[in-house]
């Protein structure tokens, strides 16, 4: 079964931000509404040997989500390739899923139009995959390192399932069980 | 700005996770409110005193307690993105929202059933009412109905918050513990404040069991406020002791930051030790004064919970958010959400940039 999944190669990124303009571009996102936020980019090491260490985030699109199942109204579903999403026709807008994401990743379009307030998020480009079949999420495309490497972790023969299945990698907060499917091959160590 | 000056004006700053507002914090204080009452009359009056004739006596703490419910709703829809479709609420059963909304309705409507079912004909206030009377004989299956979703109320306010295990503070067993016993506590302060409050007549009998039910609701409230106190240090104190870091950092900020004076003086002072004193004395006004603080206690219990939802950040989020800008936060507000024109340089400088 399809299992949708992305890595992120943190050798590769060098915080660009060029895959938030493209979320935000392609999304029509408010300005105060980002999906994919690229955070670190400490320096870290010491002279020659220094590094800027950059962790992009989304949507962890877990198998086990906490904003699912909290959801009152239903409109907060994950579909059977693994991708959560929200309903914007069904959503009230309770926010209930926001707090419940421990990634932050869920926000609210209340500052654009109240009484149309509903939670938005990254969707791996759920509406751009069905129009055109084949083609990545438009921050996967977007970057120009190849940072981002999204595929079907389920299939032996993607690319992102023999990425993975040869580095070390790690996952954000995985001691909190919602199984993330978001990989991260470090910026040290990483790929054998 | 030198690079020391902005260094400092900007030390403070940290990236807010509130999502939810003080309706949220009111909705969870009226309806734990409203429950405990229901409960408790539910309790008084089928189990404790089951031959006294209680109706007249318990009819307007009833009352207030349907007014809590429902003013506590309109807040909770009031916060929603889309108020106008707020009855979606009832449709997934994982969700502990739609069960909150079902014990909700539950109380209202059983409530609202017993106050008219036993709404005296002679009373001075819509005594028309009374046509309503046919409710009247299943006065009690109304008022059990409305009393155990009365006592669902109290534990659903802080098991939602509890279930949220992202937000380390809420996420843990003694939070609906404290809510539940806030909400008794609230609830008898409720109660003594209303009793035999309704503009009726109420006769000898209902008159001598109301005064004992104040006596025993007396007593029951001293004992909850000590509860209350010793279960609200022990999680606090131990949040800062050995709590993760996300707890500390939220207990520290009640003990002896930010949060410290509401902490100290409001809830543990006013909410809970004077009148814990004020209750022990015996007087009547300072009884009475004492049930306004501890509802005033209740109320600041849940703003203060629900302004603690502090999330564990993600790596160096924090620094992330904390460079989009003071100046661009109010560029978002004024333009984006207030629609006013920004002049550069006046009520808007654009400052560093994300990298």
């Amino acid at each position: 079964m399809t299992r949708y999944a992305m890595a992120i190669d943190q050798k590769r990124c060098v915080g660009c931000h060029s895959c938030s303009v493209a979320c935000r571009t392609w999304n029509d996102l408010p300005m105060d509404i980002i999906y994919n936020p690229v955070l670190g980019g400490v320096v870290e090491g010491e002279w020659p040997n220094v590094h800027r260490n950059w962790v992009p985030t989304l949507c962890m699109h877990c198998k086990n989500p906490e904003c699912v199942p909290c959801c009152p109204t239903g409109a907060s579903q994950q579909d059977e390739d693994g991708v959560v999403w929200v309903d914007s026709k069904i959503c009230m807008g309770c926010k209930v899923c926001v707090n419940a994401c421990p990634y932050g990743m869920r926000d609210t379009s209340h500052m654009v139009r109240r009484f149309d307030g509903f939670v938005r998020k990254c969707t791996f480009c759920k509406e751009r995959r069905a129009m055109e079949p084949g083609k990545d999420p438009y921050c996967v495309q977007t970057c120009h390192q190849h940072a981002r490497i999204f595929g079907d972790i389920d299939d032996p023969n993607s690319e992102i399932s023999k990425l993975i299945g040869r580095s070390d990698t790690f996952r954000l907060m995985e001691e909190l069980g919602t199984d993330p499917q978001i990989y991260y091959i470090p910026d040290l160590g990483g790929t054998r | 700005m030198d690079m020391k000056q902005y260094q400092k004006e900007n030390s403070k700053i940290e990236y807010s996770h509130n999502y939810w507002g003080f309706q949220i914090a009111i909705y969870l204080f009226l309806g734990g409110l409203g429950g405990g009452i229901l409960f408790l009359t539910w309790v008084m009056s089928s189990f404790v005193f089951p031959g006294a004739d209680l109706v007249q006596a318990f009819m307007l703490p009833n009352f207030v307690a349907l007014l809590c419910i429902v003013l506590g709703l309109f807040f909770l829809v009031e916060e929603l993105g889309q108020p106008p479709v707020f009855y979606r609420a009832y449709v997934t059963a994982t969700s502990i929202i739609k069960w909150g909304a079902v014990l909700l309705t539950i109380a209202s409507f059983g409530d609202l059933f017993w106050l008219l079912g036993n709404w005296s004909p002679e009373s001075p206030v819509l005594g028309w009412i009374s046509v309503f009377n046919f409710f009247g004989g299943l006065s009690g299956v109304w008022l059990a109905a409305a009393g155990i979703a009365g006592f669902g109320i109290m534990v659903y306010t802080g098991v939602m918050l509890s279930t949220l295990k992202a937000h380390s503070f809420w996420s843990t067993p003694a939070l609906p513990i404290l809510f539940t016993t806030s909400a008794l506590s609230t609830a008898c302060a409720g109660i003594m404040l209303s009793l035999c409050g309704w503009p009726g007549v109420v006769g000898l009998e209902g008159l001598a069991a109301g005064h004992e039910v104040h006596e025993l609701l007396h007593v029951l409230d001293i004992i909850l406020a000590f509860a209350e106190l010793t279960i609200l240090l022990i999680m606090v104190l131990s949040f800062l002791g050995a709590g993760n870091r996300t707890q500390q950092r939220v207990a520290q900020r009640w003990v002896k930051g930010s949060m410290a004076g509401w902490f100290w003086i409001g809830m543990i002072c006013c909410g809970l030790l004077i009148p814990l004193v004020l209750n022990i004395s015996g007087n009547a006004l300072a009884g009475t004064i004492a049930c306004v603080l501890v509802l005033c206690g209740g109320c600041l219990l849940r703003f203060m919970c629900v302004w603690s939802d502090d999330r564990q950040p993600l790596p160096d989020e924090n620094r992330y958010y904390f460079r989009l800008k003071t100046a661009d936060k109010r560029l978002f507000t004024l333009y984006y959400k207030e629609g006013k024109e920004l002049e550069r340089g006046q009520n808007w400088a654009p400052r560093e940039n994300m990298y």
